[in-house]
């Protein structure tokens, strides 16, 4: 792999690691053809962050597959470095905009060294070799047109709201509805609320829902302030990941995947009534309210927990899943789920697919209201014809939960969705990571889907045992009744053609 | 301006074996400012003015100059003064008006030194208020004669300090080591850092307009213990220039050329013991 960065984008580049640093540990990097990919993940498996540079935004990009023979390129492109090392390169921002021309990344596999040369000005050349760590690629699981709820705007306004809040405050809730947007911070397990400060902000209104969210906001915002594009967030429902987006034309794109906290059960209640909202929704309530509402019961009182929405695929090896495997996959997510929900995050991002399983095996709901969200997932997919193998797509990969198949009927449903979608799936430009093209030339870190071989690559990987992923640290997906149902409903009509997943659907029902 | 310096009686004078006067202290603060990496530091007044030194551990060391031409009078009864002092002491009570360039107040400065176990005085004053400050003078230990001579002189460069500053502050604290390679042959001049997250370098061509003279006879490769030139970066920050001399030992010298508020310009020079190979078969 080889790239060059013009002066001009350094900044912009540079900044981006800075505001990853401020999530994760390590960078992930990724050269692909349609762009380099930078993402990490925090330690707690709660917030992803991925920049997608095109290729445009460099005066030369070669991913450097046509390099190596076949056998490597797939292994050896990808590769992880301590955030420290890269900061190193980019510590002092100012100076570099000011002095180097352009900056040219190379990896060295022999030495497994990641290059940096810096060219200055008076012809001073600085070159950083950097030890790098092969792996696999780190994945979140997010969709951002699955989402209902789409926010845009200018980072100012969001940095100026932001600052409104206290340094140390942790965790924000983000409530929308209709008439406004209202900002607070997230008062938990406070012995006495009312001596806490509370600081409650409206915004102009703009969508509709409620979510408390734990957010990050300065490494964000920090790299937004600087490109001073407005900034795009997409989230559903407290408990589903949100995402905040960052989008240059086709230069470069961020995307920042964080977790949430699932609501408490009254709030919920109390904050289902402004989610009237859409059309799309409304006359479909009554007709879902009742099943998902007993549903909904029944997974309360399981307690479900998600650690982690984040998954690593293998998936640049594409096309291997069958039905077969499938079924196996599932089966082998069944026997996991009965233990511990511990162990299962304590495990490496595969623990998001026994994660989804638990969440499988304790809700009803969960299979129910998925299998909804699935077809649309599958139906999308599907349409663009980049699906990456089969039955997996059952899995409501809306909002970076994956769920497989799911137990019993799904299962066998999922095995049926294997063999057409395998044969489909697998077009011509493999060599793409999981992507989900939604949009034009965008490309974005999108849906993929949970295959049992990437659940058994996951097993074999022990990079991403996350030590000490807090147990304490849970969040419980909620599913809304009405608002959940009526969303994944929304999307049926625009998605029923799809010809796989219409028979499913009705049999889930 | 009037000085009220001159309000002391010149007959007191007569006791002091060296006196000497500068209207700005900062003249004198800052470059000693420069090479205040260890608390003590001997001084050395001749009649061709004041020679500050500070060593450490057996390995570095650095001179601070101050012509007698600096200073607006210079008066000294001996060949040679020697003495050491505690350096942190001496330049508290130097910036005891504040060390930064405060509007236009400058503070005056008379250092007086009657001898051998005598104190150094030190008059300060600024706007009327006057401060009088009498350090004890220690007994002067040997300082370590480099011998380092132009003669011996293998490889030098003359360069603006500006691109090195930047090679300086960003070196990489994690190495044990700073390599300097300098050689007739590209790359003509390339420090070299190598510390946890990887190697790091900075290559500095001869053509480029940074440089100002470059006379390389041979390539060398010198290693240096990057704890002990960390010191001279604050030196390399004052300065506007820098003279990069290796001799044939592989000992280091750098020149800094730094000029004052008032435009004078006064030297700082670091010399640095090369780090040896425990293996090496000649050391």
């Amino acid at each position: 792999m080889k790239c060059i960065i013009p002066g001009t984008n350094i900044k912009v580049f540079g900044r981006g690691i800075h505001s990853l640093s401020k999530i994760g540990e390590e960078l992930y990097l990724e050269p692909l053809e349609h762009g380099l990919a930078l993402r990490t993940v925090n330690s707690s498996r709660s917030a992803y962050a991925c920049f997608l540079f095109a290729p445009s935004f460099f005066i030369h990009y070669d991913d450097g597959a046509g390099d190596a023979s076949s056998d490597d390129s797939e292994d050896t492109l990808r590769c992880k470095i301590a955030m420290k090392s890269i900061l190193t390169v980019f510590r002092s921002l100012s100076t570099m905009e000011k002095t180097v021309e352009r900056c040219k990344i190379k990896l060295n596999m022999k030495e497994s060294r990641l290059v940096f040369q810096l060219y200055c000005r008076h012809g001073i050349v600085k070159t950083h070799n950097l030890a790098f760590i092969e792996c696999e690629t780190l994945q979140a699981v997010f969709s951002k047109d699955m989402s209902p709820n789409s926010l845009t705007a200018s980072s100012k306004l969001l940095c100026d709201a932001v600052m409104n809040f206290q340094n140390n405050q942790e965790e924000i809730t983000l409530i929308v509805n209709p008439e406004k947007i209202v900002i607070k911070n997230y008062v938990d397990d406070e012995p006495d609320p009312n001596k806490v400060m509370h600081t409650n902000l409206s915004l102009e209104p703009d969508e509709f829902d409620n979510c408390q969210v734990g957010v990050d906001t300065e490494a964000i915002l920090g790299f937004a302030e600087v490109t001073t594009l407005p900034l795009t967030i997409n989230f559903e429902t407290a408990g589903r990941p949100i995402v905040f987006t960052i989008d240059s034309d086709s230069t470069f794109e961020g995307n920042f995947v964080l977790a949430t906290l699932a609501d408490q059960q009254g709030q919920s209640q109390a904050q289902t009534q402004p989610r009237q909202a859409t059309q799309k929704r409304s006359n479909i309530d009554s007709a879902r309210s009742n099943e998902v509402n007993a549903d909904y019961t029944d997974f309360m009182n399981d307690d479900t927990d998600f650690d982690i929405m984040i998954q690593n695929d293998t998936t640049v090896v594409y096309p291997r899943q069958t039905s077969v495997d499938t079924d196996k996959h599932t089966h082998t997510l069944r026997v996991k789920e009965a233990g511990a929900l511990e162990t299962h995050t304590d495990r490496s991002e595969g623990s998001v697919a026994r994660q989804t399983n638990t969440d499988r095996s304790e809700g009803s709901v969960a299979r129910q209201t998925n299998t909804d969200r699935d077809k649309g997932v599958v139906a999308r997919q599907m349409h663009t014809d980049r699906v990456e193998g089969g039955g997996a797509i059952s899995s409501a990969s809306r909002g970076g939960i994956r769920r497989v198949g799911g137990k019993g009927d799904n299962q066998s449903k999922s095995g049926r969705f294997n063999s057409p979608i395998v044969n489909n799936s697998v077009p011509s430009d493999d060599e793409e990571s999981p992507v989900l093209p939604m949009l034009g030339t965008k490309v974005k870190i999108g849906d993929t889907t949970l295959t049992e071989d990437m659940v058994v690559d996951n097993a074999d990987e022990d990079e991403d045992v996350v030590p000490g992923t807090p147990p304490a640290k849970r969040f419980r997906s909620l599913f809304f009744g009405s608002s959940q149902a009526s969303q994944s409903q929304s999307r049926n009509p625009d998605l029923c053609t799809s010809r796989v997943l219409a028979p499913d659907s009705d049999d889930e029902n | 301006m009037p000085m009220s310096l001159s309000t002391q009686e010149p007959a007191d004078d007569d006791q002091f074996l060296m006196i000497a006067k500068i209207d700005n202290a900062r003249s004198v603060s800052n470059i000693l400012k420069a090479i205040h990496f260890k608390e003590t530091a001997t001084v050395f007044a001749s009649s061709m003015g004041l020679k500050v030194t500070v060593e450490d551990a057996k390995c570095i060391q650095a001179n601070a100059f101050i012509q007698e031409g600096i200073f607006q009078e210079y008066a000294i009864k001996e060949d040679q003064l020697t003495f050491k002092i505690n350096l942190t002491v001496l330049l508290e009570c130097l910036t005891i008006f504040g060390s930064g360039p405060v509007g236009g107040a400058c503070t005056s400065l008379k250092m007086c030194y009657q001898g051998y176990g005598c104190p150094l005085i030190l008059i300060l004053e600024e706007d009327g208020v006057l401060t009088d400050c009498s350090i004890k003078t220690l007994e002067p230990d040997e300082v370590l004669d480099f011998n380092f001579c132009s003669t011996n002189v293998v490889n030098k460069i003359i360069m603006k300090s500006e691109c090195l500053k930047e090679a300086f502050n960003e070196l990489d604290m994690t190495s044990d080591v700073l390599e300097f390679l300098m050689s007739p042959d590209a790359p003509h001049l390339r420090l070299s850092t190598f510390g946890n997250a990887g190697s790091t370098t900075s290559d500095f061509p001869k053509d480029s307009d940074m440089v100002e003279s470059f006379q390389c006879s041979q390539t060398q490769t010198n290693r240096y213990k990057v704890s002990l030139l960390k010191p001279s970066v604050k030196a390399l920050a004052l300065s506007s220039r820098v003279s990069i001399r290796t001799d044939n030992r592989g000992f280091l010298s750098l020149q800094y050329m730094i000029k004052n508020e008032d435009g004078q310009v006064c030297f700082v020079e670091y010399y640095c013991a090369p780090d040896e190979d425990l293996d090496d078969p000649d050391h």
